[in-house]
């Protein structure tokens, strides 16, 4: 039979405790609810921005005209309701102004009038696109206006046919796809095809022709359908999904972050629970061992306080879940702007019952030991002054097994990729038992410290003080600082790297092909000097007189030695360059020629330093020295080299071409191509703006989403340490209360209390900091592939930040018991 | 002796070396040097070395009895401003004769056909200056970049033949260029089979260079 007024008193007479563990179980929800079903709407928004960049569902693909069989199924599937389509065509054409004397090199982009499936082109007038791309219209990029002359209302020449400029392009969804390109866009309407007659036999045209299909579509077995009856090796079909896409690889690093973050999230609130429960069941002690002591057996306890913790874990569910569905009203307000306006923010039904199923879940595992350890209190314990002593039996390890399977089960789950899951969680039980044990050592020593003044012996005392749970509270204060350090470790490195990969001086001109004299006449238009890079290529021939194999090299998947590499002369590294073998690029020791490689060529190849590589320089062999091996951080969009040989030898009279990339004001750009294209027309530049725009925005949204997730895991640091400090409140009082009978003031019971929560957060701190700033340069160099950067000062800030807030709480905590008068709480300990 | 002045005499000896191969063969019959210059049409992008053209043709030319070696010196997205650029480069061949194929990377750009043949011509110049017996290849543009610009572009191979009096190939890609069979999946670079016919295409041109070339050294 319940009692339930024993149930109801419990729930009310629960204080600080059972706020503390209702808040953990609600941030556990939210954050699960929140950070699947937000995460569900980046991916969701990401593969539509994925989407929206290859303007359709399914992508056909060729550089032929697209075949019959293939155009069948696509009319199948359109005839049958499963599918739109749309023709594209792209090519590249010289056209010409009206009285025919100017021309230049242009990409023609031919769509059918269903165009753009997803996103919308955007013209200089506001207009709607496709109502002004009408017969006989033009729509074509500023830099073509500014380089011919021209404006909108002139003529132009497209092939045969004269076209009047309409309007101009501002933004294209799909441009980012075609990242280099070599001259301005113009759109030019499906109707005029025929008319600019230069489709024809000896034709080099991009052929496409898109699908949008309705919500649901399994777009891999329709991708699969049309690829059956596609030209092997000559038509391509990709979805949305799989279609290369250089932005996926830093799409793929922020998805893979949040559901970090929702794991340590879940994580921290897990040890906030558990602590808080331990804590609230510890004041219950007392009445348990009473209950126990009139008889109640320790199934009526254990199965009371099920249900109390029960009660209010649905409490904090029901929370989480109002929460959830507040923050998805808010969302459109956190995000306005950041993520795309007509985005359903909605928190799918999905993510909300794996949120539900996962926090009772976590709840349950980690509610498990504290209420487990309820069969341990002796009836006896009424009459003594201290808590029942610990013992780990079976259940205890049992539930750490649960738990562990849960973490990793979790893990492997969220993170899709079962080699990092594994790591992952390796790494985390690897942080923990490394804050266990350099507690332990810490603590070790600090019990050997001779300490004359009363205070901080008694502080230091306070410590050993038998059931304490000094070390516990330090391992899980240490270890959730450490994921919470780590977290804004590596969030401020990624944002960092994102920043440095394209910071505000991005160079967004590319020039190629300059040749050696013209490097001063090209700085002297730029009127800046940019660093120039010479391009020698060549074919690397043999590897200490081995021959390279090309047919197994070109076998390969990734890169090979058999193509044809860019070789450059220098004496210095590029900044994000560092040595890997040999501590200068070139030795003193190696006679001849001598070269240094990178290191993604040894991935290729073992070499090792006085290994000799003979080259192919344009007909003539040249043979190197490995002198020394380089590494580079793969984070920004910079030249980089395999080979380099040192500037003052053989290669400086090579045939080469020199490369150059500058940053140019926006409304300049044209001006600065003609000036370029008009004194060196063998010059050609790529105006990598828009891209560069598009992609920098994207980055910076994501970073913003990120931000916010991680405060969900602050949140949870911050319960964990209150939790953890409530957790030894009962002891405190007794001890407080002693101290005073013996005659000490409140202001020497603060400074011991003081005294002991500053060297609990100190070492917490410490061991946090130490192990984040590993853990995080791990992550960042191994997983994320970015430079890492320490960030001392952040680091010793929130150090200090963690050690007031420890603190701070402490007094708080500690303040009440100050104020309560000894002999209340020595009757109440004698006369309960 | 310092370190620098062996480097100097190191590299003095490795272009020796390079400059003097032929000179020491002791075949009594010194193998003419072909050089194919030229873009990725010439290096053969996608193919092994031994199938693009060049090779082909050394292999078709040795059979049909005559004592040459063809060097493939193409390289991939080379424009007529790069090949004119590395034209003294390949002069450390020694070629005798140099069959230039450029230019189809400027059309492919835009560039001003005036500007090709001003570079084309350079080149032509320091060859003769060497003696090399220049095969000219001409080149065609693909029909979507308009055919003012096509025909601008045609022109210069035509009005460059005729200037210099160079063996002249009207356009190296004839019967191979857009046949999806002879090509690669790019629709522009040609495959093995494409070579071949190339190789074969371009043989009679060479011949003729050859007959040139020995009629050249009888006189000299």
């Amino acid at each position: 039979m319940p009692h339930s007024r024993f149930i109801f008193r419990q729930l009310t007479r629960s204080g600080n405790q059972a706020a503390v563990f209702v808040l953990c179980v609600t941030l556990s929800i939210v954050t699960l609810v929140a950070v699947n079903g937000f995460g569900d709407s980046i991916s969701r928004s990401l593969l539509r921005d994925a989407r929206t960049l290859h303007s359709g569902d399914i992508i056909l693909h060729a550089h032929t005209p697209l075949s019959r069989p293939l155009l069948d199924a696509a009319a199948d599937l359109e005839r049958s309701g499963k599918a739109q389509t749309v023709r594209i065509y792209e090519f590249y054409s010289v056209v010409r102004s009206g009285m025919g004397d100017d021309s230049l090199l242009a990409d023609i982009k031919i769509a059918g009038p269903a165009y753009p499936f997803y996103g919308r082109v955007t013209l200089a007038s506001g207009r709607d696109f496709q109502s002004v791309l009408t017969p006989g219209a033009a729509v074509v990029e500023r830099p073509l206006l500014d380089r011919m002359g021209l404006s909108v209302g002139d003529p132009l020449k497209v092939g045969e046919a004269t076209l009047t400029i309409r309007d101009v392009v501002v933004h294209e969804p799909d441009r980012p796809v075609s990242f280099l390109s070599f001259g301005p866009r113009v759109f030019v309407a499906m109707s005029d095809l025929d008319k600019l007659d230069l489709l024809k036999r000896g034709s080099r045209v991009r052929h496409y022709l898109l699908l949008k299909t309705p919500e649901g579509t399994d777009l891999e077995r329709m991708a699969d359908r049309l690829r059956s009856v596609a030209v092997p090796g000559q038509e391509r079909v990709e979805t949305y999904r799989t279609a290369r896409s250089r932005i996926k690889g830093f799409f793929d690093n922020f998805l893979f972050f949040l559901a970090l973050i929702g794991i340590f999230t879940l994580l921290l609130s897990g040890i906030g629970i558990q602590s808080a429960l331990t804590a609230l069941l510890k004041e219950k002690e007392r009445t348990i061992a009473a209950v126990k002591a009139m008889g109640g057996t320790g199934r009526f306890v254990i199965g009371h306080y099920i249900a109390v913790v029960g009660i209010l874990g649905a409490i904090g569910t029901v929370l989480g879940l109002v929460l959830g569905f507040a923050l998805q009203w808010a969302m459109p307000t956190l995000f306005g702007g950041l993520l795309p306006d007509d985005l359903p923010l909605t928190l799918s039904f999905r993510a909300m019952l794996e949120g539900l199923v996962l926090g009772v879940m976590a709840v349950a595992l980690f509610a498990f030991l504290p209420l487990h350890r309820l069969r341990e209190i002796k009836p006896g314990a009424v009459f003594r002054k201290e808590s029942a002593g610990r013992r780990r039996g079976l259940p205890f390890y049992l539930a750490a097994a649960a738990l562990f399977l849960f973490f990793t089960a979790m893990v492997l789950w969220q993170l899709e990729d079962p080699r990092i899951g594994i790591w992952f969680v390796l790494g985390i039980s690897g942080l923990i038992l490394l804050t266990a044990l350099a507690a332990a050592a810490i603590l070790a020593g600090l019990r050997r410290l001779p300490l004359r003044a009363l205070a901080p012996r008694q502080a230091l005392r306070g410590l050993f003080r038998p059931g304490n749970a000094t070390r516990a509270t330090i391992v899980t204060l240490g270890a959730a600082l450490a994921v919470l350090f780590s977290i804004f470790l590596v969030e401020k490195n990624l944002d960092a790297a994102f920043v440095r990969s394209y910071p505000a001086d991005a160079p967004n001109l590319f020039f190629i092909d300059i040749q050696p004299d013209q490097t001063a006449g090209v700085s002297e238009l730029l009127g800046t000097a940019p660093r120039y890079y010479p391009v020698i290529r060549s074919r690397l021939l043999s590897v200490n007189d081995e021959k390279i194999d090309r047919e197994r090299e070109r076998k390969r998947r990734r890169d090979n030695l058999a193509r044809t590499f860019n070789l450059t002369y220098r004496d210095y590294l590029l900044d994000d360059e560092s040595m890997l073998e040999g501590n200068s690029l070139f030795r003193d020791d190696i006679d001849g020629l001598q070269v240094s490689v990178l290191d993604t060529v040894v991935d290729m190849r073992p070499m090792a330093i006085g290994d000799r590589l003979e080259f192919n320089i344009q007909g003539v062999p040249v043979t190197a020295a490995v002198s020394s091996i380089r590494t580079r951080t793969k984070e920004s969009i910079k030249p980089f080299f395999y080979f380099v040989f040192p500037e003052d030898s053989l290669l400086k009279h090579a045939p080469q071409s020199i490369f150059t990339a500058v940053r140019v004001p926006k409304d300049k750009i044209g001006e600065t191509q003609n000036r370029i294209a008009d004194r060196f027309p063998n010059i050609t530049a790529i105006d990598v703006t828009q891209a560069i725009a598009d992609f920098a925005d994207i980055v910076h949204r994501l970073s913003v989403v990120v931000r916010f997730f991680t405060l969900f895991s602050l949140l949870a640091g911050v319960l964990i340490i209150v939790s953890s400090v409530l957790a030894t409140r009962f002891a405190r009082t007794q001890e407080a209360v002693y101290f005073k009978v013996l005659g000490a003031k409140s202001r020497f019971v603060l400074t011991v209390f003081t005294l002991e929560n500053l060297i609990i957060g100190l070492i917490s701190a410490a061991l946090a900091l130490a192990i984040s700033q590993t853990g995080a340069w791990i992550i960042s160099v191994r997983v994320l592939d970015i430079a890492y950067r320490p960030y001392p000062g952040a680091s010793l800030l929130m150090g200090a930040a963690t050690v007031l807030l420890v603190v701070a709480v402490g007094l708080s905590a500690s303040l009440s018991i100050l104020k309560q008068r000894p002999v209340i709480f020595l009757r109440e300990q004698t006369e309960e | 002796m310092t370190f620098r002045s062996r480097t100097v005499l190191f590299i003095t000896l490795a272009v020796l070396a390079v400059s003097a191969a032929p000179a020491l063969s002791t075949d009594p019959d010194p193998p003419i040097t072909i050089v194919a210059m030229g873009d990725s049409l010439t290096e053969g992008l996608g193919v092994p070395e031994e199938r693009a053209y060049p090779a082909v043709l050394e292999q078709n030319l040795q059979k049909a009895g005559y004592p040459v070696k063809v060097i493939n010196a193409g390289i991939s997205g080379e424009t007529s401003a790069g090949a004119l650029s590395r034209a003294e480069w390949i002069l450390r061949l020694k070629p005798d004769i140099l069959i230039l194929e450029t230019g189809a990377n400027d059309g492919f750009r835009g560039v001003e056909p005036e500007a090709v043949k001003k570079n084309i011509a350079a080149i032509i110049r320091i060859l003769r200056k060497r003696d090399v017996v220049v095969v000219l290849a001409g080149m065609k543009m693909v029909k979507n970049l308009g055919e003012d610009y096509i025909q601008a572009f045609e022109d210069v191979y035509q009005t460059l033949a005729a200037d210099f009096d160079v063996i002249f190939i009207p356009f190296i890609l004839e019967g191979v260029a857009g046949d999806p069979a002879l090509n690669r999946d790019d629709g522009i670079h040609p495959n093995a089979d494409g070579y071949r016919k190339v190789a074969a295409h371009v043989q009679p041109y060479v011949e003729k260079a050859i007959g040139r070339w020995r009629g050249r050294e009888a006189d000299g």
